[in-house]
């Protein structure tokens, strides 16, 4: 066997992986559909909220510090995403690899300085 | 027909599918669930191309991060408009060509293109390969990413932020 059929059948194992993923929510909410008794009182409808009574909207507009957060996780994530990459192939590549790196790091280190210096990692 | 192109076919039905769910539903929630489906179909047609990495790469940025910046600006936005105004007639029959126009010279342009295969065996050591092109032929591009990143990230810094000193005078 090729090595190519090889990785591809690795992925046939991923491929029912993701289909029972998918499946599992839907038969399970079909099946619990199919089996409890449907009786819907007023009282039933009413959020649940840990005993307080509910009140407003559910979808309020958050605030924008939140947003900071997400930006910083999906860049920093992105230069996770290079350093894999580097560390694979680092015995091949050498210290050049390295200093590569480095500037790369210190790049993003000073973004992240520059959002600490204007606070925004800071709730408050 | 092989396993393979049944694949292909499933995949790029669901990408395609879903991505029309995204552009016909009416909220937005349900537009960021059908967005992932169409990412992630979109990294199993990668790995069907034995780009593992890219694969990785798409579910953790793309499904993973780009999915929550995408989440967290629907939460910070005011959606509870769910209605959509018309565009006129003559504005959407414009669309509609342009549309088509777009197919055809897409179609024509790609059907007979021919790209010239490397044999190589990507799927062999594929992130290792990615590493020593990416390290040894393509260090300025690599540089200038870190620089985009950097620039993106003051950039929001500087847009948030001002809005956020706007918050506190109230």
């Amino acid at each position: 066997m090729s090595s190519l059929n090889w990785y591809q059948n690795n992925y046939v194992i991923v491929l029912v992986f993701l289909i029972l993923g998918i499946l599992l929510p839907i038969v399970a909410l079909f099946l619990g559909k199919l089996l409890r008794p449907h009786k819907p009182i007023h009282a039933k409808y009413t959020t649940y909220e840990s005993g307080n009574e509910p009140f407003g909207d559910a979808r309020v507009q958050f605030n924008v510090r939140y947003y900071m957060f997400a930006l910083m996780f999906v860049i920093f994530s992105v230069e996770t995403i290079f350093l894999y990459p580097w560390a694979v192939a680092y015995k091949k590549l050498g210290v050049f690899a390295l200093v590569e790196m480095l500037v790369f790091v210190v790049m993003l280190v000073i973004g992240l300085v520059y959002a600490w210096k204007k606070k925004v990692l800071r709730w408050t | 027909m092989s396993g393979e192109y049944i694949v292909f076919l499933f995949l790029s039905l669901v990408a395609v599918s879903s991505g029309t769910l995204m552009l016909i539903s009416k909220k937005v929630m349900h537009m960021m669930v059908a967005l992932i489906f169409t990412f992630i179909s979109i990294s199993g047609i990668y790995i069907l191309l034995s780009a593992e990495f890219i694969a990785a790469v798409q579910v953790m940025v793309y499904s993973g991060a780009v999915a929550i910046i995408m989440i967290f600006g629907i939460m910070l936005t005011n959606h509870h408009d769910s209605s959509r105004n018309k565009a006129p007639l003559i504005r959407r029959l414009l669309v509609g060509i342009s549309i088509i126009l777009f197919s055809i010279s897409m179609y024509v342009g790609i059907s007979h293109l021919k790209i010239s295969l490397a044999e190589v065996a990507l799927h062999e050591n594929n992130t290792e390969k990615i590493g020593i092109a990416l390290f040894s032929d393509y260090v300025i591009p690599f540089e200038i990413a870190s620089l985009v990143l950097l620039v993106a990230l003051v950039g929001a810094i500087v847009i948030a932020k001002n809005d956020n000193v706007e918050g506190g005078n109230q």
